[in-house]
């Protein structure tokens, strides 16, 4: 088993996989992922909204994801060959009291400041874009290059073209601990083998904070369930992405047909697990009256599945990007608190570039590691 | 949240078993059931049970499924139907869907009996309409009295496989062909005997090349394969059916088990994956147990002793007897499944090619091999002697646990001693009175009564029927013998069909003489 | 379980066989080819394969291909189907209507 790389990433979701298909496309394969889990994309990745939206984001990731929208969603599918579903016909932030309007204006001005396509539309011309909408909204943002994709599919399929590449993957190998060797990282210990790098990136999500405490490192970071539920398939209804002014849901219909929505119980920060990522006995129930707020129409539609994953919500709600400065060969992408798919693109290219070359087209300079002060 | 000190998901006979034990020692029990009908697979069985009293051996599904009821009833356990369990959450926490809600319950211990769901195989066309399993076959005729088809072919010589071909004859189906690709009979050889005799042909070492059909089910081809399973060219047969019978196995429904984060393991030899558990049902999960084929794949009668099990396992836990008392009161539950357990069959012996019978007797190849026993070969089992008089034939060839007919006998012509497995002899001087009792007793129908000479080149021999209509006194026909062929002329003779019969009906048959010990069967013409 | 997996294990190449067309997933119109396709393109566990095609994820949730499934990547794999974990299983354990899911029923107070 190959167990020395020029780059060793330790986290096989999105983040990893992509990182690990744009080195690999820019020719440096000698690369090793390493997956805690026994499957590819087993956290946040595979247990997401779906989103590729721009509207709502803070400034700070802005930026980067609108390059990733501009430059690199739209060909996705044909670079990965796998059909990662995506669709950008625009998403609909809604709102339904005065209350919610104030919240999606302000967040709707600054995202214009930063140059986005975001504007404020009344009730009535919600209903135009999207006419299954209730008569309790009166009101959304609407931004029409946004949109969705699917997570499963896209995030394998950056892991499909890696591994074909030459990219060695890894799974069933949690990392436990980093190593500094003659003021350089080095080494990548799991519970088995002592892997040895060149260069390491930690994109584990929220695991990084334990890997990275052994090389005295802290991202300031806590676990929140994120949990979503999944329609049967259902008759076309519509192509935009959904939320809400007050996040109690958000979601889109599939290619497949079934919808996905996810949603907040107001208790995510405080749910526990058995082991096995599961689900609070409340939240479904509790999306679903979010649903049917929106979408009478849906009343009918049979869940088939609900599930849930650990989101790394850090304390300022924006990921931890690029290099370690004071560790020479380290890198962190994580922390990416639940919206870190329609990102994964841009992130990927340009950590890969960052890696490859020690710069980047888009400034991480606001997402550095060390950001976190005080707050007098 | 309503909590109950115990919830049971499952009214199939471990669930209400469980229920009975749990609720006779002071437990509050709730058994939900997704059913409208609880009993689960009970109700659908209407053969007679094999085993021996205390197993409840020669009643009929069904009627353990309304004794159980009945039990459950007696002892306040809460038994609520149309109740889906939905979901197993942390803290012992099952949601429940209930009408048009749902509902959270909380169980101080849980027991989960949520049975098993049918195998699927595939071949060309097995996704056409009238592909379909031989379980769902059994709900169509036993629960909704609906014809599964007119024309079918089973697929699987297991135990499920040989009662559903049977029951599907007794709908009126004509069941063309009975397939396996193992080369010998997997279910007991009683049942495939009682198949055979009546002309449906045994296939071992074949099976489904391709279900034919644009639409729906029109036909189908059968291969024989060879010992690594692969297609014989030139062995083609092709059959017109209207339905394909898939009785290929089961494998556990333990998704909640899963669901709530219990340690599960993948084991072939208990149909797939199962929570890990001990002999009693305790999951890695405090309080939560298991029962029946949620824990591995076996049949109702075990089911309904690892359910009494569990709930006693369950009592104890939440302290409701004392723990000295579980060791003797399971002691007795274990030697009641050590003797299901025993036998050809058991566990332990499952793949194992056994040669001869716990007597030394050389067992039938033919029986494996065809489905039934060839004349030469029934003359060396004990249970086959040849008297003066009407006499006790008893066609059981192999070693399993069933009892019932040395208690239905009340002259003590029969035999089987302690060894529960042991083959039925006849007792030397005992006097047999033609009572008929064994004949209806017997749940493998392999008790015949035969009188060897009735005088005028005749001889008479008494079977069992269980077919509608009954044929009249003085009809003629033909004598099947165990291959289902035609060998002789027949007679109906004598018809009983009285209740301690069981709606066994007693067939008396006149055949001439020398076809005494070959005619088997009666088909009116 | 958590056992290492070495993705870059040779398991030969794919070669298209007579069968390739047959549906193994019934809900979701899944073929054997491209299961068997899906595991050279590296999808080595129940999970990743369900992720990667739907199989499994349509009304009946895997009740009846997941046996099915499984034999086939374990066949493609060269390993044993025992040691394929299967996928998660998740609440609902029946599909449930979202006007019923929603309505939790009150607890007396």
């Amino acid at each position: 088993m190959k167990t020395k790389a020029e780059v060793i990433i330790v986290g096989g979701g999105i983040i990893g996989c992509a990182v690990a298909y744009y080195l690999a496309k820019q020719g440096l394969k000698d690369v090793i992922v390493l997956e805690g889990s026994d499957h590819i994309g087993n956290g946040g990745s595979s247990r997401n909204g779906g989103g590729v939206r721009q509207s709502g984001r803070d400034v700070r990731e802005l930026p980067l994801v609108m390059y990733g929208i501009k430059n690199l969603w739209p060909t996705l599918s044909e670079e990965l060959e796998v059909d990662c579903e995506y669709h950008q016909d625009g998403n609909l932030r809604l709102g339904k009291t005065e209350k919610h309007r104030e919240i999606l204006t302000g967040l709707a001005n600054s995202a214009m400041g930063a140059g986005l396509d975001v504007r404020m539309i009344d009730g009535d011309e919600v209903r135009q874009i999207n006419p299954y909408l209730s008569d309790e909204v009166i009101c959304a943002s609407w931004c029409p290059t946004d949109g969705h994709a699917n997570p499963l599919t896209t995030t394998l399929g950056y892991y499909k073209m890696a591994r074909r590449m030459g990219v060695t993957f890894i799974s069933g190998e949690e990392v436990l601990e980093l190593r500094v060797m003659r003021g350089k990282i080095r080494q990548v210990i799991t519970k088995n083998t002592v892997y040895e790098g060149e260069n390491v990136l930690v994109a584990a999500g929220l695991d990084s904070r334990d890997i990275l405490t052994s090389v005295g490192i802290d991202i300031p970071m806590t676990n929140s369930l994120l949990e979503c539920l999944v329609t049967e398939a259902q008759p076309h209804m519509f192509d935009q992405m959904l939320g809400t002014a007050e996040a109690d849901f958000y979601g889109h219909q599939t290619k497949h047909g079934s919808f996905v929505f996810g949603g907040s119980s107001g208790l995510e920060r405080y749910n526990k697990d058995n082991g096995m990522v599961s689900n609070s006995s409340k939240t479904a129930p509790c999306i679903c009256r979010g649903i049917m707020k929106y979408f009478p129409d849906l009343k009918d539609a049979k869940i088939v599945r609900t599930w849930a994953g650990w989101m790394d919500a850090s304390c300022d709600g924006v990921p931890a990007l690029g290099k370690v400065d004071e560790i020479p060969g380290l890198f962190v992408a994580c922390a990416f608190n639940g919206h870190g798919f329609g990102i994964a693109p841009a992130v990927g290219e340009q950590l890969a570039k960052l890696i490859i070359t020690g710069t980047t087209d888009i400034s991480l300079h606001d997402l550095r590691y060390d950001r976190y002060k005080a707050k007098i | 949240m309503k909590r109950y000190d115990l919830i049971i998901v499952g009214a199939g006979p471990s669930g209400l078993s469980a229920a009975v034990e749990a609720a006779k020692r002071g437990l509050k029990v709730v058994v939900f059931d997704e059913n409208e009908k609880p009993g689960g697979q009970l109700f659908k069985q209407i053969h007679k049970f094999f085993g021996s009293k205390e197993h409840r051996a020669k009643v009929r599904g069904f009627v353990i499924g309304q004794q159980l009821l009945e039990e459950a009833d007696k002892e306040g356990v809460e038994v609520v139907l149309n109740a889906t369990v939905i979901g197993l959450y942390q803290d012992h926490e099952v949601v429940v869907k209930l009408g048009d809600e749902v509902v959270h319950f909380k169980g101080d211990a849980i027991v989960i009996a949520t049975g098993a769901a049918e195998n699927m195989v595939t071949f060309e066309g097995w996704t056409l309409p009238g592909v379909i399993g031989a379980g769902a076959a059994q709900t169509m005729m036993n629960l909704h009295g609906i014809k599964p088809g007119k024309k079918i072919l089973m697929l699987g010589s297991g135990n499920v496989g040989l009662v559903v071909s049977f029951q599907l004859m007794q709908c009126g189906c004509d069941v063309v062909a009975l397939v396996d690709a193992a080369p010998r009979v997997g279910g007991y050889g009683v049942h495939a005997a009682k198949v055979a005799r009546t002309g449906v042909p045994f296939y071992l070492s074949h099976t489904i090349v391709k279900a034919e059909g644009e639409t729906e089910v029109t036909g189908v081809t059968i291969a024989e394969v060879d010992d690594r399973f692969q297609f014989i060219p030139g062995t083609e047969k092709h059959f017109d059916v209207d339905t394909i019978c898939l009785a290929v196995g089961l494998s556990p429904m333990s998704q909640l088990l899963k669901m709530a984060g219990a340690k599960m393991e993948d084991n072939p030899r208990k149909g797939g994956q199962v929570p890990v558990c001990d002999e009693y049902g305790r999951t890695s999960l405090p309080g939560v147990f298991v029962a029946g084929d949620v824990s591995g794949i076996e049949e109702a009668s075990s089911a309904m002793i690892e359910g009494r099990m569990a709930g006693i396992v369950a009592a104890e836990y939440l302290g409701y007897m004392e723990e000295t008392d579980l060791d003797h009161q399971l002691k007795e539950l274990d030697d009641a499944l050590d003797g299901l357990r025993q036998g050809m069959f058991a566990p332990k012996n499952r793949g194992k090619a056994i040669e001869t019978t716990e007597e030394g007797i050389e067992i039938s190849k033919n029986l494996l091999k065809h489905g039934f026993v060839s004349d030469e070969e029934i003359e060396r089992f004990p249970g086959v002697t040849h008297r003066v008089g009407v006499h006790p034939v008893m066609e059981c060839t192999q070693n399993i646990p069933c009892n019932p007919c040395q208690d239905a006998c009340k002259k003590g012509c029969i035999s089987i001693g302690s060894n529960i497995t042991s083959l039925p002899i006849v007792v030397e001087g005992s006097e047999c009175i033609n009572c008929g009792m064994c004949v209806a007793s017997c749940s493998g129908q392999a008790i015949f009564l035969v009188d060897e000479d009735l005088g005028d080149g005749f001889a008479s021999v008494t079977l069992p029927y269980e077919f509608l209509p009954l044929p009249e006194i003085g009809t003629k026909g033909k004598g099947l013998g165990r291959d289902g062929k035609v060998v002789c002329e027949a007679e109906v003779i004598q018809v009983r069909d009285v209740k301690a019969f069981d709606k066994t009906s007693l067939l008396t048959i006149k055949v001439p003489k020398e076809y005494a010990m070959k005619a088997r069967f009666f088909q009116a013409v | 379980m958590n056992t290492i997996n070495d993705r870059t294990r040779d398991i030969g190449p794919f070669v298209p066989a007579d069968d390739d067309d047959m549906l193994i997933c019934r809900c979701e119109e899944i073929t054997k080819g491209e299961i068997r396709k899906a595991v050279h393109d590296g999808m080595w566990t129940l999970t990743e394969i369900r992720r990667y095609l739907r199989t499994g994820m349509g009304l009946c949730q895997g009740q009846t291909c997941s046996k099915l499934v499984k034999s086939i990547v374990a066949r493609e794999l060269g390993i044993s189907p025992a040691e394929l974990e299967p996928a998660t299983s998740r609440v609902p354990m029946r599909p449930i209507e979202m006007q019923v899911f929603a309505n939790e029923a009150k607890e007396d107070e």
